[in-house]
C-alpha cells in the first residue's frame, strides 16, 4: 500500500484533532489542573470546601465558584488593580503584586487568600506560623464574616497597610503595630529558594540538608518518592499541609 | 555527474500543515499571555506551552507510574499527545518531527537561508562525517538526563533549556536565559546545517526515532528502477544514505517525504512511502 503527501497531511489532521476531539468529549482533554480543592470529610462541615487546599493557580473565579465569595469581595480585599480582570486574576499572582511585603517577612500570598477565604465562610482553618493580611482585606472580613474576638484581635497584629494606589505601586507596609507572637522562623526569608511552598518537593528538602529521618518524622511516615511535592503527600494522607510546612521550614531555616 | 534539477512545491501539503502548525502554536502561547491578564481572544485555546507538548507526557511517565500524579505543570492533554505522537510514528514514522513540531518547521525555513547561501552541495555537509555520526546519538544521552532529571526531582527540569519552549515564550518571565541561548544557537546552526536540534540534541526525536526501526509505513527504495543518481541523498535533510538502502530504518528519518518519487526522485515508482514488503 503506498500514501503520498496528501493522504498522510490528511491523516496527520484527522488522527491528531479526531483524538483531541474524542478525548474532549469524554472529559479527558484537560490542560490545567482541576480548580476544585478537596472537600472535608468530618465534622460538621463535611462536604464544604476545604480553604488550605487553594493553590496559587486558582483564579478568583474558581475561589468564587467553590466558596461562594463574590469576585468583587476578593478585588477588594487584595487590592487587585482595576486594569485588570478581577475573574481571571492568579492567587499566585498576589506574591508577585506583594513581594516587597515578603522581602520583610509579612508575606501576603496564597496563605493570606486561604485564611482570608476560611475566616469568611467561617470554615476550620488551622494557622500555623504568621499569616498577613492587607488592611482592605481586614475591612472586608470585619464587614462581612463573624470573626470571634479572637480572630479580631489576630488580624488587628497581622494586618499590612496598603498604598493609597496599589494598583500601580507595589504595596509596601507602613508602620503597624508589632505582632504579638514570637516570631517563628516561618517570618525569614532570606533565601527564597529555601523557603517551603505548593511546589516544594521532598528532593528539595532533602538537597537543602534536611535529613531524610527528619522529614519523615515530621511528615509520620515514609517518603512514598523524592519527586512526590509535600503537598500532594498532605492531601494523600489527609494532613494539614501547612503544619507539616512550618515544621518543615524550621528544620530547612536551622540548615541556613 | 549532472545532479538533476530541485523541484519544489509537490510536498504542498506537507509546507501548508507546517505554517499551520507553528501559527497554531504561536496564537495559543500568544492567547496563554492574554488570558493571564484576562484579555483572552474568544474560541482559541488559551492553554499553557507545556500542556500541548506531548514531550512532557513522556517525562511523566515515570512519576504518573510511581506515584501517580504528573509532573509538575503536565496534564492529561500532555499525555493524550504523547499517546497520539506514538500512534502517528508507528504508522507513518516520526511525522511529528517532519510535519508538525513548529521547531523543526522553523529550522527548515532558516535552512532554506542556509541554501541560498552555501549552495545545497556545501549546505549541510560542514561537519565531519566521523564526529557528525557520533552526535547523532547525543540526544539519546539528552533524553537520558532529562528523563532521570525529572524523575528524581519531579519537576519540568527541561523546561529551562527547551528552545522550543523558548520560542514560543521569548515574551514572559517564564524563559531562562539558558533557554534563549539555546534557541538562538539552534536557530543560528540552522545557517549551516538543516535541523541542528533534531540531529543532535531532540529528546523527543530520539524517542520517536526509535519508531523507524518497526514502523508500519516505511520509505522503500526499489533498487531495479533506482538510477542511483543520488538525488535522494542530496535532499535529505538529516543527510540518510537512502540511496544506499532498501528500505529506510535510519533512527533520524522525520518521513517527510522529500526523497520520494512524488518529489525529487526523477523515477516514478522508485523511492516510494509505503506499507509492507521486504
Amino acid at each position: 500500500m503506498k500514501l503520498t503527501s496528501k493522504p498522510l497531511g490528511i491523516l496527520i489532521l484527522v488522527i491528531m484533532f479526531g483524538s483531541i476531539l474524542f478525548t474532549t468529549a469524554m472529559n479527558w482533554w484537560r490542560t490545567e489542573s482541576t480548580k476544585v480543592p478537596v472537600k472535608f470529610s468530618e465534622g460538621e462541615v463535611a462536604g464544604e470546601y476545604n480553604p488550605a487546599d487553594i493553590r496559587g493557580s486558582y483564579k478568583m473565579s474558581d475561589i468564587e465558584k467553590s466558596f461562594r465569595i463574590p469576585v468583587a469581595d476578593l478585588k477588594t480585599a487584595f487590592a487587585i488593580p482595576d486594569d485588570v480582570d478581577a475573574a481571571s486574576y492568579q492567587v499566585k499572582n498576589l506574591e508577585e503584586k506583594y513581594a516587597p511585603l515578603a522581602a520583610e517577612g509579612k508575606e501576603v500570598g496564597t496563605t493570606s487568600v486561604r485564611y482570608f477565604v476560611a475566616l469568611y465562610r467561617s470554615l476550620p482553618f488551622t494557622v500555623s506560623g504568621d499569616i498577613w493580611m492587607p488592611d482592605t482585606a481586614v475591612a472586608v472580613l470585619k464587614q462581612k464574616a463573624k470573626l470571634t474576638s479572637d480572630q479580631i484581635a489576630y488580624l488587628d497584629s497581622h494586618t499590612v497597610r496598603l498604598n493609597s494606589s496599589p494598583a500601580v505601586t507595589p504595596a509596601v507596609p507602613v508602620s503597624t503595630p508589632q505582632p504579638k507572637t514570637t516570631p517563628s522562623a516561618n517570618e525569614t526569608h532570606t533565601a527564597p529558594d529555601r523557603t517551603m511552598s505548593g511546589k516544594t518537593t521532598f528532593k528539595e528538602i532533602l538537597d537543602w540538608g534536611v535529613p531524610k529521618d527528619t522529614i519523615q518524622e515530621i511528615i509520620g511516615g515514609e517518603i512514598p518518592s523524592t519527586a512526590m511535592t509535600v503537598r500532594d503527600y498532605c492531601t494523600q494522607k489527609s494532613l494539614d499541609f501547612n503544619t507539616i510546612k512550618t515544621a518543615l521550614q524550621a528544620e530547612v531555616d536551622k540548615t541556613k | 555527474m549532472k545532479l538533476p534539477k530541485i523541484r519544489i512545491g509537490k510536498l504542498w501539503m506537507r509546507t501548508a500543515l507546517q505554517i499551520f502548525f507553528f501559527v497554531f502554536i504561536a496564537l495559543v502561547a500568544i492567547n496563554h499571555t492574554l488570558a493571564e491578564s484576562g484579555g483572552a481572544i474568544p474560541f482559541l485555546s488559551s492553554a499553557s506551552l507545556h500542556a500541548l507538548c506531548p514531550f512532557g507526557g513522556v517525562v511523566s511517565i515515570y512519576q504518573y507510574a510511581t506515584i501517580g500524579t504528573f509532573t509538575q505543570k503536565i496534564h492529561e492533554s500532555s499525555f493524550i499527545l504523547m499517546i497520539v505522537g506514538f500512534l502517528l510514528a508507528v504508522l507513518f514514522g516520526p511525522v511529528f518531527c517532519g510535519w508538525v513540531c513548529p521547531l523543526g518547521s522553523i529550522q527548515e525555513w532558516i535552512g532554506k537561508i542556509g541554501i541560498k547561501i552555501f549552495k545545497r552541495r556545501r549546505y549541510n555537509h560542514f561537519i565531519p562525517i566521523k564526529i557528525d555520526r557520533i552526535l547523532r546519538y547525543a540526544r539519546y544521552l539528552v533524553l537520558a538526563w532529562v528523563l532521570y532529571m525529572t524523575a528524581i526531582t519531579g519537576k519540568l527540569i527541561f523546561s529551562d533549556y527547551d528552545p522550543y519552549f523558548a520560542l514560543f515564550n521569548f515574551w514572559t518571565s517564564e524563559v531562562s536565559i539558558i533557554g534563549l541561548a539555546i534557541l538562538g544557537i539552534t536557530l543560528g546552526a540552522s545557517l549551516f546545517v538543516e535541523r541542528p536540534w533534531c540531529k543532535y540534541a531532540c529528546p523527543y526525536g530520539a524517542v520517536l526515532g526509535l519508531t523507524n526501526l518497526f514502523r508500519i509505513f516505511r520509505i522503500r527504495r526499489n533498487a531495479s528502477t533506482c538510477k542511483l543518481d543520488g538525488a535522494c541523498n542530496k535532499i535529505c535533510p538529516m543527510n540518510i544514505d537512502v540511496m544506499g538502502s532498501k528500505i529506510v530504518r535510519d533512527h533520524q528519518c522525520i518521513s517527510c517525504l522529500k526523497c520520494t518519487s512524488e518529489n525529487v526522485c526523477p523515477v516514478a515508482g522508485t523511492v516510494d512511502f509505503v506499507a509492507g514488503g521486504k
